[in-house]
């Protein structure tokens, strides 16, 4: 009998964050059209960490699409963790090695964008 | 107010072609935002990211559950595009807008060039079955071995690493996934075959547009409001094509695409040009 791969559990989650992510995005399309706000009004929002928490408690939109599009770009990234668990609990080392430089690799992405 | 459902509609589109045509959709999506919509080229390649990430997400999900990529070679090699992007990433606020615009121009027409030649025919010998390796086994052997999967033996890691840097690079600059570099270089260099190779790219992509998306994201590079209509548009009309996709005759589609790549190219480089 072939053992099970990890494949799988993280196709699941990998579908379950992208539907959650595109539906925060959505919510904040639908509330953009209801507040009469253009998609080319300029200037645009920037993004900021800082800020996200307090936009979202205050309900402002801002808010709402930073979450949706942050947990769009973050998606990948959690796959990269689930795997990062799997192979450790399956007791392949290297791979888990190689999960972590990945997440290494985009935090590393985060803190030279948030430093420049 | 009629740009919202404009970039609904356009974002759906660009999501139907790549899905249909195997690609990200970010070809597409940067030609539509500055031609159609009068973005600066960093702002699309911004928003385009995102998108490519969605596709990536919502179709490396199906792979992953139907056995078909290559997840241990494609974190491998994701490691060396991450940088690439990152490194990229960097560059595009550099270069300036005109250079970047004649870069992509000669981007779309390789792209088109490349698809109206057609890809090999796909064949059923790339499609993986559940790994029968164990872990300990794995962790035993050369690197190769490790990553191979069944019915095939990767080789030309070296060539295989160099040309995912390339890739990733590409895709800070561009805003595209890549899988125009990456699925040549598995497929032809690296011995995967074709559909293990299209699947691992497509999951690959994900990592690499983020690694690229976050430095644009902090930058001021990303426009929440354009990014969150056309990003929805990709995941409706990539869902959409993903069920449609056996009624399409793709030779037609193909040369279609290559047509119209062709005509953008051309609206790239006058712009760029003016």
């Amino acid at each position: 009998m072939k053992p099970r791969g990890i494949e799988r559990p993280i196709g699941l989650l990998l579908g379950f964050a992208t539907v959650a992510s595109i539906s925060l995005l959505a919510a904040g399309t639908a509330a953009m059209a209801a507040s009469g706000i253009a998609p080319l009004d300029r200037p645009f929002p920037r993004f900021d960490l800082a800020g996200l928490p307090p936009d979202l408690a205050n309900l402002h939109l801002s808010g709402l699409l930073w979450l949706g599009l942050l947990a769009v770009i973050l998606t990948p990234s959690l796959r990269v963790a689930a795997s990062l668990v799997g192979f450790t609990a399956a007791g392949e080392r290297r791979m888990a090695v190689v999960a972590l430089a990945v997440l290494a690799i985009i935090c590393l992405s985060a803190a030279v964008g948030a430093g420049g | 107010m009629t740009d919202l459902p404009l970039l609904l509609i356009g974002g759906g589109a660009a999501g139907a072609f790549g899905a249909l045509l195997g690609l990200g959709g970010g070809i597409l999506i940067v030609p539509l935002l500055t031609l159609g919509f009068g973005l600066e080229l960093r702002e699309a390649v911004g928003v385009s990211l995102v998108c490519v990430i969605v596709t990536s997400s919502a179709t490396a999900s199906v792979y992953l559950q139907r056995d078909q990529a290559n997840l241990r070679l494609g974190m491998t090699l994701e490691m060396f595009t991450a940088v690439a992007a990152l490194g990229g990433g960097l560059v595009a606020f550099l270069l300036p807008d005109r250079v970047l615009a004649i870069m992509f121009a000669a981007l779309l027409l390789f792209v088109a060039v490349t698809m109206t030649r057609g890809r090999a025919a796909q064949s059923d010998d790339g499609v993986s079955e559940p790994d029968g390796v164990s872990a300990e086994r794995r962790d035993g052997v050369d690197l190769a071995e490790a990553l191979s999967g069944p019915g095939y033996r990767i080789h030309s890691l070296g060539p295989g690493i160099a040309g995912s840097l390339f890739a990733g690079i590409v895709s800070a600059l561009f805003g595209i996934g890549g899988g125009i570099v990456k699925v040549p270089v598995m497929h032809l260099i690296m011995g995967v075959p074709l559909r293990v190779a299209t699947a691992t790219s497509n999951l690959m992509i994900g990592v690499t547009a983020s690694a690229g998306g976050l430095i644009y994201l902090f930058r001021g590079g990303i426009d929440p409001y354009v990014a969150a209509p056309t990003a929805v548009g990709v995941f409706v009309g990539a869902s959409l094509a993903a069920r449609l996709a056996h009624r399409v005759d793709l030779r037609v589609l193909r040369l279609l695409f290559g047509v119209m790549l062709v005509f953008t190219a051309l609206q790239m480089a006058l712009r760029a040009s003016q």
